[in-house]
């Protein structure tokens, strides 16, 4: 196993995140560099919509095989921005590891 | 008896998007090379674009420029086959006991073209999704009629077919290559211009052979060539056309 600094870990995995919504949801316009971290995917940031928010968390779930919870609050947190979406996977990932 | 005036048209097909080429393929109709090639319909917005399929794409272009930014028509939106890409990339899901993708899912069903053509410009009035035989084509101009018949000063009428993916060899063979048509009609009886068309539908009991064209395309090749008349069998009906 490799030893990988943490703060690089979490980069890296917000870097694959923001290329899976590109390219799942066909934004093809944009580029992993256009996506920021901390904006807002839906409504007035990226602008994605509801069907976007159900298509995401089947790519997330089939890419890093964890499992989101059909809990709308909850989930309205977790997909309010890649770098809240990268903790969660952080999350699921450990607890699924332990 | 159904009486139409064709006011304006657009088609796409291929390397074929312009007037002077469709007179080109008129005049020699063959079968066109088909590369999966699309129309970019870069005049929407990226956000809008991205969930269109390549025949969304194809019936977009085709429509757009005849509907004005302010005029609402009614809509018909005839396709024989669909969105034969999405339905089988679901179908291999559902076979792989993947779970489905809700875009896809829900822009596989029939009226979803027609749908997008309402978001996409604004249009709040009467919309149609048809799916017929080999004559759907005809059976489009049947429900435009009813649209006008009902008061409706003008029409939008597309008919749209995907080469569909390999799995359909065999079974799907009135698609030689992709193409769209858009037709906007009126009433006959307006005096304006374009070209009037009578439509009438008999028993057929012969053995005319399937025109060897798409319904649609062999209509506008008619069109084009300044043919008085042509006829189009299928089972047992024989749609006759008339210039009037």
């Amino acid at each position: 196993m490799t030893t990988q600094d943490p703060v690089s870990a979490q980069a890296a995995l917000e870097q694959e995140i923001a290329q899976l919504i590109i390219d799942t949801l066909n934004l093809e316009h944009l580029t992993v560099a256009d996506v920021a971290v901390d904006q807002p995917l839906f409504g007035e940031g990226l602008g994605l919509d509801s069907v976007d928010a159900l298509e995401l968390a089947l790519a997330l779930q089939k890419h890093y095989a964890i499992r989101i919870e059909a809990d709308v609050k909850a989930s309205r947190k977790h997909f309010a921005t890649v770098a809240s979406l990268a903790a969660l996977v952080q999350e699921q990932r450990s607890a699924c590891g332990s | 008896m159904i009486a139409l005036r064709i006011e304006q048209w657009r088609a796409w097909a291929p390397g074929v998007a312009t007037e002077e080429a469709w007179l080109a393929w008129a005049q020699s109709p063959r079968v066109l090379a088909d590369q999966q090639e699309q129309p970019e319909c870069l005049s929407l917005p990226p956000m809008q674009r991205r969930r269109l399929s390549r025949l969304a794409r194809m019936t977009m272009e085709v429509a757009s420029p005849l509907c004005g930014d302010d005029e609402q028509l009614p809509f018909v939106f005839a396709s024989r086959h669909g969105e034969t890409t999405r339905t089988l990339d679901l179908l291999g899901d559902v076979a792989g006991e993947q779970p489905l993708s809700p875009t896809q899912f829900g822009l596989s069903v029939h009226n979803a073209i027609a749908g997008q053509w309402s978001l996409l410009r604004g249009q709040r009035g009467e919309s149609v999704a048809i799916a017929g035989e080999a004559d759907t084509f005809e059976h489009a101009m049947l429900e435009a009629s009813t649209l006008l018949a009902a008061g409706a000063p003008s029409v939008l009428a597309v008919i749209a077919e995907e080469v569909p993916p390999d799995a359909y060899d065999g079974w799907i063979t009135d698609v030689p290559f992709s193409y769209a048509v858009a037709l906007r009609l009126g009433c006959a009886d307006v005096a304006m211009p374009g070209s009037t068309w009578q439509l009438d539908l008999d028993r057929h009991d012969g053995d005319t052979p399937p025109c060897p064209w798409p319904h649609a395309l062999d209509f506008l090749r008619a069109m084009q060539t300044a043919a008085p008349s042509l006829q189009h069998a299928w089972k047992r009906r024989r749609w006759q056309w008339q210039r009037s």
